[in-house]
């Protein structure tokens, strides 16, 4: 199947977007800070693009992605921890914890529709703080309240991570994410990717053509679900410390904003959202309790008056203007009647 | 035991009345609209800081009433004008919708935090003292809850039965295309739908005030609590909350005192994954 011209253009934004991640180290190394941001940012845009996945292009609609992140998080704290397997594997085995919760929470919801979908993953959400710092949480050696306090970092050989050069990190982190976007730009453009659209415009019609949803769609909350839990698990390993804090409403949130920003359905907007969130939240640090006013106010004006985000304003989508849909209407009538 | 029972049973009713409000509220957004109200919760809030506020002015209940009621109705219709009727135009408005509350639910929340702070804020109770019916002790505020609850319901019961605005609303809930081409203002009943359901579940926030106090955030827990509900009982389905309102009420009430509250969400969820296991489109609802 050869590239079409949408195909080409995300592939060259993608790598556009990824030349300047490579060089970005030659300007910044050395300002810790920055280094720190953009390791944040990268790790952020995987998960919203993995939620962008499942939402945006599946059609499904899910809240759990910030608990399946956090799944994957502490179980690979908990294995490095307690087993003592390299962080490496740490990061698969967290993402394939993950990607198993994600098919557990997939069966339950193909049965049901839209909101309840909704209701149900987000029901994973809000359970897993109790149960993080409940006594069953800490018999497995999630720590409770205080969380994990001292997490390995990842190592090359017999050089460790430490937070005193990010140049390493940011790698991983590039490399990681590249990989984890190829997965999802893969997904999307396959025969997986019209079957969603196929679904998505009209589900009886492309199940009266043998396009089987149950596959498709499980299929795809395992693999989201084992996205966000591995780069959850390279977060853990990264940070060093981890605390059911993270469920709090302020992530899940942001996450929502990166997808509005970028655009859902979009790709990559996820990733334009993730560095533009996360940048303007950076700035915004100084007004403490207002940065948050304005972000949801920059929500709403998104939605009302830029529905595809950044990304529908660099790639307008031909032919999808009312007007020129409204055109075709009259001239296919116009082509019957003569 | 049995009169530890009785208690734990009444309290599951009294707060199940309450949740039957605010479920309502939910309900009758989903059925009408076909919105998914994320601000609910946020509206939940307001209610309270709005009485909060009022209640500064050294004003009694029924005052405070006068003037929180009306600011919710139009703080709910304005939503829907403002941000969600524009958004019906496109192809996938659900989802922007859901986008779109999301984005009000944290500009609000995070607007009552930097007005009023991270403290919780009470309001004076309603009624103090204790009720004795023979052996079984009533905390008299418990009953005024109930009782007001109850009446709301009741009043908005017969409203949507008997009145022709009530009429219209069921119109548009059970064929928006068809109650349009007969001539109900379809607009104007999204609106004053939005602006019922606020008034709903701002109301559950001042009568919930007394016992959970009011704070930025709390709007959430209500938000997934009524959601539930409307879960439980069908989406869209308003006898259908009723139910499972009280339902979860005692459940929850039961939990609380067996296990402890921070078992409740586990407990309704273990109850809507059974019922949804055996009923995927909840205790009376349709698909559609």
């Amino acid at each position: 199947m050869g590239l079409t011209m949408k195909m080409k253009k995300e592939l060259l934004l993608l790598l556009a977007i990824y030349t300047v991640l490579c060089l970005m180290p030659l300007a910044v190394h050395g300002n810790l800070y920055l280094m720190n941001i953009l390791i944040t940012c990268l790790i952020w845009a995987v998960v919203a693009a993995s939620w962008d996945l499942i939402m945006g292009f599946a059609g499904i609609f899910t809240f759990g992605q910030v608990a399946f992140f956090v799944i994957g998080a502490f179980g690979s704290a908990i294995l490095t921890r307690t087993i003592g397997i390299s962080p490496w594997f740490g990061i698969l085995f967290g993402g394939m914890l993950a990607g198993v919760m994600g098919l557990l929470v997939g069966l339950p919801c193909l049965r049901l529709k839209g909101a309840y979908v909704a209701l149900v993953t987000f029901a994973v959400h809000m359970i897993l703080e109790p149960f993080l710092k409940s006594s069953v949480g800490r018999t497995i050696g999630t720590g409770g309240s205080p969380g994990i306090m001292s997490i390995p970092p990842l190592s090359l050989g017999q050089y460790e991570f430490s937070s005193m050069n990010l140049i390493p990190p940011y790698y991983t982190a590039v490399v990681l994410s590249m990989i984890s976007l190829l997965i999802i730009y893969k997904i999307i453009n396959s025969t997986w990717g019209l079957a969603f659209i196929a679904l998505r415009d009209s589900e009886v019609f492309a199940n009266s053509l043998g396009v089987d949803d149950f596959k498709y769609k499980l299929l795809v909350f395992g693999i989201s679900a084992f996205l966000a839990g591995a780069v959850g698990a390279f977060y853990a390993h990264y940070v060093g410390m981890l605390s059911s804090r993270i469920l709090g409403l302020d992530l899940f949130l942001i996450l929502m904003v990166m997808l509005v920003v970028g655009g859902m359905g979009r790709f990559p907007g996820a990733v334009i959202g993730s560095f533009i969130t996360i940048s303007v939240s950076e700035l915004l640090r100084p007004l403490e309790n207002y940065r948050l006013v304005i972000f949801g106010v920059i929500v709403i004006f998104l939605v009302l008056f830029l529905p595809q985000g950044v990304t529908g304003l660099l790639f307008p989508v031909k032919g999808k203007s009312p007007l020129t849909r409204l055109g075709e209407y009259f001239r296919s009538r116009w082509r019957t009647q003569h | 035991m049995l009169r530890e029972l009785l208690d734990v049973l009444i309290s599951g009713i009294t707060i199940g009345s309450v949740y039957a409000m605010m479920a309502i509220g939910m309900a009758l957004i989903y059925g009408v609209t076909k919105v998914f109200n994320f601000a609910y919760g946020s509206f939940y809030t307001m209610g309270g800081y709005l009485a909060f506020v009022f209640f500064g002015f050294n004003l009694g209940y029924l005052p405070v009433l006068a003037l929180v009621v009306p600011a919710l109705f139009l703080a709910g219709m304005g939503t829907e004008k403002f941000i969600v009727r524009p958004l019906r135009k496109h192809d996938n408005w659900e989802m922007a919708a859901v986008m779109i509350t999301l984005g009000l639910a944290l500009f609000l929340d995070n607007l009552y935090q930097v007005i009023f702070g991270s403290y919780v804020k009470s309001l004076p109770s309603l009624f103090t003292g204790n009720l004795n019916i023979g052996t079984v002790v009533f905390s008299v505020q418990d009953v005024a809850i109930f009782i007001v609850a109850i009446s709301i319901m009741f009043l908005f019961m017969i409203f949507l039965g008997r009145t022709r605005t009530g009429m219209a609303v069921e119109a548009v809930a059970q064929d928006t295309v068809g109650a349009e081409i007969v001539g109900i203002p379809k607009d104007m009943v999204f609106g004053f739908v939005f602006g019922v359901s606020a008034v709903l579940v701002g109301m559950g926030g001042i009568l919930l005030a007394p016992k959970y106090y009011v704070s930025p955030f709390g709007g959430w827990n209500i938000l997934v609590k009524a959601w539930v509900i409307t879960a439980l009982g069908g989406m869209g389905s308003i006898r259908g909350s009723l139910y499972a309102a009280f339902i979860l009420g005692i459940v929850e009430a039961f939990v609380g005192w067996q296990f402890g509250y921070t078992w409740t969400l586990f407990a309704w969820f273990a109850v809507l994954l059974i019922t949804l296991i055996i009923r995927p489109q909840g205790l009376l609802g349709t698909w559609g």
